[in-house]
């Protein structure tokens, strides 16, 4: 975005944070490092739910520089997203393993699926 | 099958060397004596017997034919148990033609599966997806679904703003776009729809489709419309209807990939278990189907 002076440059992030404009290509792969700095900090400080009780406050403490960059890069409605989507992706990873340790059998979805007409074995 | 044609064969030679057989043992069952292989002329009243006994011969059928079965050497005994119904020749025949219609039946059966699975796309019985819309494309055109007639399209929704998983299918898709056009050019469109119209207006969708792939075409159109597109392709969306100005708000949306025919019939859905090159495949498999 060389062409976009300075300001205009904060105004455009601005925009994105806001949601007021969709982020491009770059503007994405900032935001999800940002994310995957945050969840990094989220993983050495084990906690899984950044949004509430315990959590939040540990996050808050000991992710603080990591959680600015997340808030600066993305979007606020995706910051929430993101920090429940790990608590959604944490909980169907447990689900997974415990079904296993019960012995559930994995099914493959690779190929084609349950819909009629797919013709492929 | 040869083996169950030559049984047939032998059962029919013994059939008519039994004949004359029958009619040795009718004139050693007409003879007083049993050494008399048949009636003589210079005896007058055997022979005289056995004429007789010739036309009573065949109205007493059924008690003659239980004398057959007595056999005077070990050869006869033994020739008689070999053409007898249950010989191991039948035995065999009775097996290969079980066999053999045990292996029909289950050809047939599978012949068909494998067309009932080909013809479910069609006719009756399918799932109704897609129809009729008009929308606006990216360049602010009217596009209407008749202007996807006449070749494959590959349908997504999504929005502009969503945080991960639309990105990355767009990805995918003009990938498993570049992969049919590369082996079939021309013949699928591969069309984005928006959920969120109330933010995506063509100008927006132009720019966000433009990092993607430049043969994306984008959709978008009022409320109302986008709703109806929606339901026709079973698509379940969240978008909230009045969302005051400066708000920000995620759309949750169904995440598949349609495959629709060059009449606008829906094929199948492709979906995230699929990697590019797969999809490309199974796209490309039902791009024969259509040709044959």
């Amino acid at each position: 975005m060389g062409w976009f002076s300075t300001s205009a440059d904060e105004k455009r992030k601005e925009e994105v944070r806001t949601g007021a404009r969709a982020p491009d290509r770059t503007e994405r792969k900032q935001c999800w490092d940002a994310r995957d700095g945050f969840y990094r900090c989220l993983d050495k400080n084990n906690v899984v739910d950044s949004l509430t009780g315990e959590g939040k406050k540990i996050a808050d403490k000991q992710c603080a520089t990591e959680h600015k960059a997340f808030e600066e890069n993305c979007a606020s409605a995706w910051v929430t997203y993101f920090k429940r989507y790990r608590v959604a992706e944490h909980k169907k990873k447990e689900t997974l393993a415990r079904l296993e340790k019960e012995g559930a059998n994995r099914m493959a979805v690779e190929g084609p699926g349950d819909t009629p007409g797919s013709k492929k074995i | 099958m040869s083996r169950s044609l030559a049984a047939p064969q032998t059962l029919l030679r013994s059939l008519l060397q039994s004949r004359p057989r029958t009619q040795q043992q009718c004139q050693r069952f007409l003879s007083t004596h049993s050494s008399s292989p048949s009636c003589r002329p210079r005896r007058p009243t055997p022979s005289q017997r056995c004429t007789d006994g010739q036309s009573t011969l065949n109205a007493n059928r059924p008690f003659l034919e239980q004398r057959r079965y007595k056999a005077k050497t070990v050869e006869e005994q033994k020739s008689r148990y070999r053409t007898g119904p249950f010989s191991w020749k039948a035995g065999l025949l009775f097996v290969v033609t079980s066999a053999g219609l045990v292996w029909y039946f289950e050809y047939e059966k599978q012949r068909m599966q494998r067309k009932r699975v080909a013809e479910a796309t069609k006719g009756v019985g399918r799932p109704k997806v897609g129809g009729e819309f008009q929308l606006v494309d990216h360049e602010g055109r009217p596009f209407s679904s008749r202007d996807l007639k006449g070749r494959y399209s590959l349908v997504y929704f999504g929005f502009t703003h969503c945080p991960d998983i639309c990105p990355e299918e767009l990805d995918k898709m003009a990938r498993m776009f570049d992969l049919v056009e590369e082996k079939a050019p021309g013949a699928l469109t591969p069309v984005f729809i928006t959920c969120d119209p109330a933010r995506d207006d063509p100008k927006i969708l132009k720019a966000y489709l433009a990092e993607f792939h430049e043969r994306l075409v984008g959709l978008t159109g009022t409320y109302e419309q986008i709703k109806d597109v929606c339901k026709a392709y079973r698509v379940y969306f969240s978008t909230p209807r009045d969302v005051p100005p400066g708000q920000d708000y995620l759309v949750d949306h169904s995440i598949y990939f349609y495959l629709m025919d060059p009449e606008g019939d829906f094929v199948e859905a492709l979906g995230r278990q699929h990697s590019p090159e797969q999809a490309a495949k199974v796209i490309l498999e039902h791009m024969k189907d259509w040709k044959r």
